[in-house]
């Protein structure tokens, strides 16, 4: 017996060493440990052995099955390895073949600008506004101090629904209705569309949008405009933005201000963009006139305000480098897909 | 507004350049808009005498000239025809530039040596005009007393040097549109004294007459008509004016026409009050009406046209026509002649927006309109016409007679305002003492006593405590003010739920592959045919009295043709796959709100195009279910719309919230696409935003993941092609409820068609799944629901159980 449990030892042992894959080692397995593998015959003809032999039989068989399990666990092994060896070799890839993706859409250059200045903004505390496009003439006019023979009501301008309706033609009616309905503390940017009597060409369209700002609350100077524009300009154009305020004249707005900023495409030392100039107009701004506060229901011995106000489409051309206007309202799918 | 720097330095020394200048005045507020320096482009242009002509030996139409330009006699080829021995000639010399950009070089001509190049009027940039006898296409023939100064500067010579700056003049300072008013701003602005040349015209006096010369006038219209002066000159002889009033006046852009109407334009830029000459025979019955026109009433102006006037239009008029649109133009009828003696000079003042609307109305915006229409100051009007009459005088154009007619209905207003100190400093931000300020506001002529500022004549723009602030920040410099931060209670800064519900959309459609477009609000009666828009939102649409055009006329009740106009722009680029969204608003006047004076509906909407390849219904309807939960909206059916003409019939589904539709989705229909030649099929989509918004459930829950196992069924059944899977859902979904069987989901994997099952049929299975969250389904229970749907699906649906 003693020979016959060496001879399967020795079989199995070669059997296991010269076996190739998973499955052949999983049939040798029942073949020698299964149920009825000849080990366990072996094991199961104990009965007829002497007490004496019983345990020693019994013992080699033991060792045997163990060192077999041992052999059979390290074959395992190393054919599992092998077979995942094999594997990662055939599944190789190319992996400069194309992707499948879905391919992503893009945001329209003028939202994309928007909502930069609208995080700046928000950021600052303030919210965001909105209001009619096709707007009464007293909001886009008459409470921001244009009165009835003002120029800037010339039919040559704005667009007319009826004498008291029309197309707005800046986004200052939203300030005149916000104010009209809340008590200041009253911080907002009002972008938008608006609508100006203009032929389209590279530079002018009949429709642009505006980003405008207002503040009012008690002790409002002109050094805070001057700070919050300068803030702004910084974290829209670069850290490195300089500002410059130059009187001009708005009727909604005394003291009025032009504000340049440094060219954003040289850093000021002259190019295309800004004309050779190092500046670039940016935007028109001033402390609220009293009699638009007046007008709108604020008392200006007790309030003053700010506001300010840009155009999004010459933003969004000089950051882009796009040179017409026209472009952002073709909507050529080719010029889209660059934003 | 020209002006030149020559006739500014009356009234302010300048130690600075043009061009430092210009940045200086633009910092103090008048915004300089271009520096011209006339004469600076022309270089080394010297005046030459030809001394011989001789045929070119290779070339006929050429010649060889000898010039002396003083330092040597230079050899030059020329083409000219209209040059002979003797003439003095400009000649650009080697190295010299001239204002076309060119510069003369030294070269051969046909195998000859060419030291430069003689030069015409054109070549120098001159207007011919004012060379009288130079002719265009030929060398310019100097006169031949300029022999003297043979080699000397061209520019020296003829005096071209001219440095002329443009401003741009905000209409709150008409003051600025005039020599006098700039030369002020110059002054303070380089801290210079105002030299105040005209000064003398503020103390003169004039006696008042009810008639001069039998010449009398009347206001009718003292609410359009302020003041209007009369002074009448005699022994008029009309003539050339004097160079230095000529050239003033070109430098700022006039032309000189004679000697009397010279004087009114030159007290115009002067002075800045418009002025207007005629002849005191061309008015009937001596007596000058300022009136209404008459509706229809005509007159032909000074530029020969006829023009038709109404009763808003304001005119000068003799007893029987009027002879001047008031603050426009003069009349044909009136005009200064040759022969003309005895001459009128008006210097009125007129209500500005009845000017603008006036030059407005018969199309013609003069010099004089567009300062009339700023609101000029009455007390300059009679500066103005001593002025013109000193003028005559000066140049010898005439005799003044003494007196004026001056009828002054309504005097004008000296505004006075508080001046308080600290509220200047609190609105500018700054700490300036009470002097500093009272420094500023006199030098502007701002007097200010007992606290009280009081606006000069010429300064009607100041009304109030604001405009003598940002008068003090003008020459305090906007340069110096600091930049601080508001100090002030802290704001919150947040979108609110309808941005936030947008911006979501936005990020949804662009993961989706979808680029966003812009478009103009405006449409025409064709687009919304094109598009097929229903007649019952077509009426909606809002129409422009004075629009751009007859294809932009409409303010769009549907967003739907911008869309495809859209789609047929890239369809026409042959653009291949092409998937667009809008987030813009529609305009709908439903129910007279325009009108009423009131605002009409304006609704946010999200519109969808694409067409291309694996682009379909199911896609686009795809799209709009993952907005609808990223904005979380649950609760919404899609149903079939058959009548939405933009639509395809069979191919189109309205989406609704309860009996709320909230959009429409589908193909175009054929028509629409053959309308803006897309030849594929296009897929479109309106989703109201505005609406949405309140179906939108902003904060999210969390539900505890299930403990308990689910049960799976397969469901597979045949039905008639025509019943719709949504049906099916709703039946299953109801039974499932009713049987108290919680169905967790309901996917469709499968729809099949074949011969076995039959035409018109189609074979649609489910994959079923039935959890209840506290406790574990048994197979039984499960199956009894099943059987009751299944029984419920056969009796409704005529369902047949596939085996």
């Amino acid at each position: 017996m003693k020979e016959e449990i060496a001879k399967i030892g020795e079989n199995s042992k070669n059997e296991i060493n010269s076996c190739k894959d998973l499955k052949q080692l999983s049939d040798l397995k029942v073949k020698y440990l299964g149920k009825k593998g000849e080990l366990t015959v072996v094991l199961r003809g104990m009965g007829s052995l002497s007490p004496e032999e019983r345990p020693v039989i019994g013992s080699l068989v033991n060792q045997v099955r163990d060192e077999l399990n041992e052999l059979f666990d390290k074959k395992e092994k190393e054919l599992k390895q092998e077979e995942l060896k094999k594997r990662l070799e055939t599944e190789n890839i190319d992996v400069t073949e194309p992707s499948k993706k879905i391919e992503l859409g893009s945001l329209h250059p003028i939202t994309q600008v928007i909502g930069e200045v609208e995080e700046i903004f928000l950021g600052m505390g303030y919210e965001i506004a909105d209001g009619p496009e096709v707007e009464k003439a007293i909001y886009n006019f008459d409470k921001l101090n244009t009165p009835p023979d003002h120029p800037a009501r010339d039919v040559q301008d704005t667009f007319y629904i009826t004498d008291d309706i029309v197309l707005r033609s800046q986004t200052s009616p939203v300030q005149a209705r916000v104010m009209e309905n809340q008590k200041p503390p009253i911080k907002i940017i009002c972008p938008g569309k608006v609508y100006r009597s203009d032929s389209i060409d590279a530079t002018h369209s009949p429709v642009f949008h505006q980003i405008e700002g207002l503040v009012v609350d008690k002790n409002i100077s002109m050094t805070d405009l001057k700070g919050t524009l300068e803030m702004f300009a910084k974290k829209c154009l670069g850290e490195k933005t300089k500002i410059r305020f130059r009187p001009h004249h708005f009727p909604f707005t005394e003291p009025s201000a032009e504000a340049d900023v440094s060219c954003f495409v040289c850093g000021g030392k002259g190019c295309k963009v800004c004309k050779g100039e190092g500046w670039i107009e940016l935007l028109g701004c001033g402390m609220v006139h009293p009699n638009v506060l007046r007008n709108c229901g604020i008392d200006p011995e007790e309030y003053s305000g700010f506001a300010f106000g840009f155009g999004v489409e010459r933003i969004a051309m000089a950051k882009f480098g796009i040179e017409d206007m026209r472009l952002l309202f073709e909507n050529d799918v080719r010029f889209l897909k660059q934003f | 507004m020209k002006a030149s720097i020559e006739w500014l330095k009356e009234y302010s020394d300048i130690n600075v350049t043009p061009v430092e200048l210009g940045d200086i005045l633009t910092m103090t507020g008048s915004k300089v808009e271009t520096v011209d320096q006339k004469g600076n482009d022309i270089k080394n242009v010297v005046v030459g005498k030809i001394l011989e002509i001789e045929k070119h030996p290779n070339a006929d139409k050429l010649v060889v000239t000898k010039v002396d330009v003083g330092t040597e006699e230079i050899q030059i080829v020329t083409g000219a025809k209209n040059i002979n021995v003797g003439n003095i000639v400009p000649i650009a010399k080697d190295g010299a530039e001239l204002p076309n950009g060119v510069k003369i070089k030294k070269g051969e001509l046909r195998g000859i040596d060419s030291c430069g190049m003689m030069c015409s009027v054109g070549e120098l940039n001159l207007d011919i005009a004012d060379y009288p006898g130079q002719i265009e296409d030929g060398i310019m023939i100097l006169n031949r007393s300029f022999e003297e100064y043979l080699g000397e500067d061209i520019v020296d010579i003829l005096n071209l040097k001219e440095d002329i700056i443009d401003f741009e003049i905000t209409s709150n300072r008409p003051d600025c549109f005039s020599i006098e008013g700039l030369g002020r701003e110059v002054a303070v602005s380089l801290n210079k004294k105002f030299k105040n040349p005209r000064g003398n015209l503020n103390k003169l006096k004039v006696e008042d007459k009810k008639s001069i010369e039998g010449l009398s006038v009347d206001i009718e219209a003292p609410d359009l008509c302020y003041r209007y002066i009369a002074r009448v000159v005699k022994n008029v002889k009309i003539k050339e004016s004097p160079d230095w009033m000529k050239r003033r006046l070109k430098a700022c852009g006039v032309r000189s026409i004679n000697n009397i109407v010279d004087i009114t334009n030159y007290v115009m830029l002067e002075l800045g009050q418009p002025m207007h000459a005629f002849d005191i025979n061309s008015i009937e019955g001596k007596h000058i009406t300022v009136r209404r026109a008459k509706n229809g009433e005509k007159i032909t102006t000074l530029d020969e046209q006829e023009r038709e006037l109404d009763e808003n239009n304001l005119v000068i008029a003799d007893d029987k026509k009027p002879v001047a649109i008031a603050g426009v133009m003069g009349g044909l009828n009136s005009e200064i002649e040759n022969d003309t003696e005895t001459v009128v000079f008006e210097s009125a003042v007129f209500y500005g927006g009845s000017v603008r609307k006036t030059a407005k109305k018969v199309g013609l915006r003069t010099e004089s309109s567009s300062r009339f229409e700023k609101g000029l100051s009455a007390e300059n009007a009679l500066r103005a016409v001593n002025r013109a009459v000193e003028l005559v005088e000066l140049i010898g154009a005439g005799e003044a007679i003494d007196g004026k007619i001056d009828v002054y209905p309504t005097k004008q207003e000296v505004h006075k305002i508080k001046l308080d100190v600290d509220k200047i400093n609190n609105l500018l931000g700054t700490k300036l003492s009470k002097k500093e300020m009272v420094d500023i506001l006199e030098k502007l002529e701002i007097k200010v006593e007992n606290d009280v500022a009081i606006a000069p004549y010429f300064r009607m723009d100041l009304t109030c405590l604001a405009d003598i602030a940002e008068e003090v920040a003008r020459f305090y410099g906007y340069d110096k003010l600091d930049s601080t931060l508001i100090k002030a209670d802290t704001t919150l800064g947040v979108r609110n739920k309808g941005q936030k519900i947008i911006k979501k959309i936005r990020e949804v459609l662009v993961n989706s592959g979808l680029s966003e477009i812009y478009t103009y609000g405006f449409i025409s009666e064709k687009d919304l045919e094109k598009s097929n828009i229903a007649e019952d939102v077509k009426k909606y649409a809002i129409t422009l009295q004075n629009p751009l055009g007859e294809e932009f006329k409409l303010m769009r009740p549907s967003t739907i043709p911008s869309m495809m106009q859209i789609l047929a722009t890239n369809a026409n680029k042959k653009n291949q796959n092409v998937k667009l969204f809008d987030i813009s608003r529609n305009y709908k006047n439903t129910n007279h709100q325009v009108e009423d004076g009131e605002v009409p509906i304006q609704e946010d909407i999200l519109t969808i195009g694409m067409y291309g390849d694996n682009i379909d219904f199911y896609v686009l309807k795809g799209i709009i279910e993952n907005i609808l939960e990223a904005i979380n909206v649950n609760r919404y059916d899609i149903e079939k719309e058959k009548n939405n003409r933009s639509y395809h019939p069979g191919r189109c589904a309205n989406i609704k919230i309860g009996i709320d539709t909230i959009g429409t989705i589908g193909e175009a229909h054929p028509e629409v696409l053959q309308n803006y030649d897309i030849e594929k099929r296009a897929y479109i989509a309106e989703i109201n935003i505005t609406k949405l918004e309140k179906y939108s459930r902003e904060n999210k829950k969390y539900v505890e993941i299930p403990k308990f196992p689910a049960v799976e069924r397969d469901l597979a059944i045949i039905v008639d092609e025509e019943v719709e899977v949504g049906e099916i859902e709703k039946i299953v979904t109801k039974k499932a409820k009713k049987a108290k069987k919680p169905l967790e989901s309901m996917k469709l994997f499968d729809i099949y068609r074949d011969e076995k099952i039959g035409e018109n049929k189609k074979s649609v299975a489910y994959a079923l799944m039935f959890r209840d969250k506290n406790k574990t389904l048994s197979d039984d229970e499960i199956n009894v629901a099943m059987d009751e749907i299944i029984q419920e699906l056969q009796k409704t649906l005529n369902a047949e159980l596939r085996k």
